[in-house]
């Protein structure tokens, strides 16, 4: 439940944690949700983006969500930086968490600057996260185009650990129309299929969400249902090879996320390079082997430059 | 944990204050929330708003004035709220004994952290029943249907908990009899194949919202109909609340 959280703070302002004494120097802001405000923050000469709430314990459980995340991929740069409270000039006290800052803008965003031709390459990388996310025991919850930060050559990352719920229990936070449960499509319960569901539903708010958002306007709750999501998909040229793709995902029928993203990855370069003629005929066993030869005299060739160093064998 | 939802759109105008009625809930280890609804365009009265807060207030609970759109989050957010909040007022009585502070935010971060754990473990695993109190008086008619559906809604949100998770649905004023207020759906933890909650009604005029909240304090008592009366016994309910 949205608190009345209205804190500002302003640009050049410092904030100094009330136990560990940290000094963040506010740049600007990032961005906000229904959990709180988050800042771009200076800390020792290095830029981190600083979540401040109005709930303590909303936010904290956001912060042990965070928390056993580190503890699972230790090695890895970590995300969260610090914890800590801030008294304000009003006399309250705001918890606060800092993070890293991940550069770059948000899925929809991206997409309308930079162009569509982005999107599945984009899709294939939020998967590849979802199935990380999974593997280690969690489900995300709350996807949504505001919390998937999109940088450089289309890397992405998750932001908001709000919605982010063990395997197996209800989810946290979720967005009506990204939910399951509104379109009818099955339980609450936080498991890989169900970010799976959320996924698709962001791939059609993409590019078809005005009809998105006509359909929730116009549809009885009872009408809500998959087919009426699969027929919007149908209508976009975007997502036209991703069809069938949405179809399974929407009905629950990829065991993982690694194995809709493998399924999305073979999608994802077209029908493929064709062959000139049909497999398996002699003249194309013979280009294959003619091609081995070809193969072993240019590693032969790069040994004998040095081009490959031995180790490598 | 006990909890009623009213879902209403106005003042109450015959019998005993629901203000009152609310404060006996809470005495008896029940949360009071109460969501009002609009329809679309419609504003709320300044009597109607007044009403609803203190009826919260008393009850311990939150209010919120909410279009029908909204209605199905709303109820959502706000009985899930209503368990961390309840749980986290328990928890708070323990953290002078324990920690020695008044408050989780007076703790410093890793302390609240497993305090926080705690009460997240709490609210996923420990039982709830929700009573749902729902405003069928004239003007109420055409928002039943989204209040139907927020139920529904609100039953496959708690389905997905892993606590025992019931709801009863409730409608006053009860046309034909004496009564104030009539139980459409005694406690339940599946809606599935069940095609209407609220029964299309003869509308009445007047809105008895106290004495309806005093029948379904009176109904948790007995545990339900044709139960025996239980005290429940989850450790949550009862005393701490108040
Ligand atoms: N680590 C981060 N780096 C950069 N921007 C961020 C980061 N975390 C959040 N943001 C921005 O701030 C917005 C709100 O943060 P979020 O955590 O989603 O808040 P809420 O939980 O209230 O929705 C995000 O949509 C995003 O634009
Ligand atoms: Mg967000």
């Amino acid at each position: 439940m949205t608190t009345s959280f209205d804190i500002r703070l302003a640009r050049g302002s410092v904030l100094t944690g009330k136990w560990k004494k940290g000094q963040y120097r506010v740049e600007r802001l990032l961005g906000e949700g229904a959990n709180g405000k988050v800042y771009l923050v200076e800390h020792l000469g290095r830029h981190y983006a600083l979540k401040i709430g109005g709930d303590a314990v909303d936010l904290q459980s956001e912060i042990n969500v965070l928390q056993s995340l580190a503890v699972q991929k230790k090695g890895a740069e970590p995300f969260l930086i610090a914890v800590d409270d801030f008294r304000h000039q009003d006399g309250k006290e705001y918890p606060f968490y800092v993070m890293r800052y991940v550069k770059g803008s948000n899925l929809n965003e991206f997409l309308h600057r930079e162009g569509a031709d982005w999107f599945p390459l984009i899709g294939f990388h939020l998967l590849g996260r979802l199935a990380a996310l999974h593997e280690a025991g969690w489900a995300f919850g709350d996807l949504k185009q505001e919390n998937v930060m999109v940088g450089e050559f289309g890397r992405v990352e998750l932001v908001d650990y709000g919605g982010v719920t063990a395997a197996g229990k209800s989810v946290r936070q979720f967005t009506e129309i990204y939910d399951r449960g509104y379109w009818n499509g099955g339980t609450r319960t936080a498991e890989g299929s169900y970010d799976l569901f959320s996924f698709a539903v962001l791939c059609i708010q993409q590019f078809e969400g005005k009809r998105l958002l006509q359909l929730t306007q116009t549809l009885l709750p009872q009408n809500r249902n998959i087919e009426e999501l699969l027929k919007l998909a149908a209508a976009s040229p975007t997502l036209k090879p991703f069809n069938g793709w949405l179809d399974q995902a929407l009905k629950g029928g990829f065991s993982s996320a690694r194995e809709g993203a493998a399924a999305w990855q073979r999608l994802m370069y077209g029908p493929g390079v064709r062959m000139r003629r049909q497999k398996g005929s002699g003249w194309v066993k013979g280009l294959f082997t003619a091609s081995m030869v070809v193969l072993a005299a240019t590693v032969v060739w790069m040994f004998a430059e040095g081009v490959i160093p031995d180790g490598l064998w | 944990m006990r909890q009623i939802l009213l879902i209403t759109d106005g003042c109450s105008n015959v019998g005993m204050s629901p203000v009152v009625a609310a404060a006996h809930a809470r005495s008896e280890g029940i949360t009071v929330n109460v969501v009002g609804v609009l329809d679309n365009n419609e504003e709320a009265s300044m009597a109607g708003r007044e009403e609803i807060a203190d009826i919260a207030r008393a009850g311990g609970g939150l209010s919120r004035i909410v279009h029908e759109r909204q209605l199905s989050q709303t109820v959502q957010l706000m009985t899930r709220k209503t368990v961390v909040t309840t749980i986290q007022q328990a928890v708070n009585r323990e953290l002078k004994q324990v920690f020695g502070a008044d408050a989780i935010e007076e703790l410093p971060p890793e302390k609240r952290g497993q305090v926080v754990r705690v009460i997240d473990d709490l609210g996923e695993t420990s039982d709830l029943k929700v009573a749902l109190l729902i405003d069928a008086s004239a003007s109420m008619k055409p928002k039943l249907a989204a209040v139907e559906e927020a139920i529904r809604d609100l039953m496959l949100s708690l389905q997905a908990r892993s606590g025992r998770s019931e709801i009863a649905v409730f409608h006053f004023p009860h046309s034909s009899s004496g009564d104030d207020c009539m139980c459409d759906l005694d406690w339940t933890d599946n809606l599935t194949g069940m095609r209407s909650i609220i029964p299309k009604l003869q509308m009445r005029g007047t809105t008895p919202t106290g004495p309806a909240l005093m029948q379904v304090i009176d109904f948790y008592g007995k545990g339900g109909y044709g139960r025996t009366t239980r005290r429940e016994t989850d450790g949550i309910s009862g005393d701490y609340v108040v």
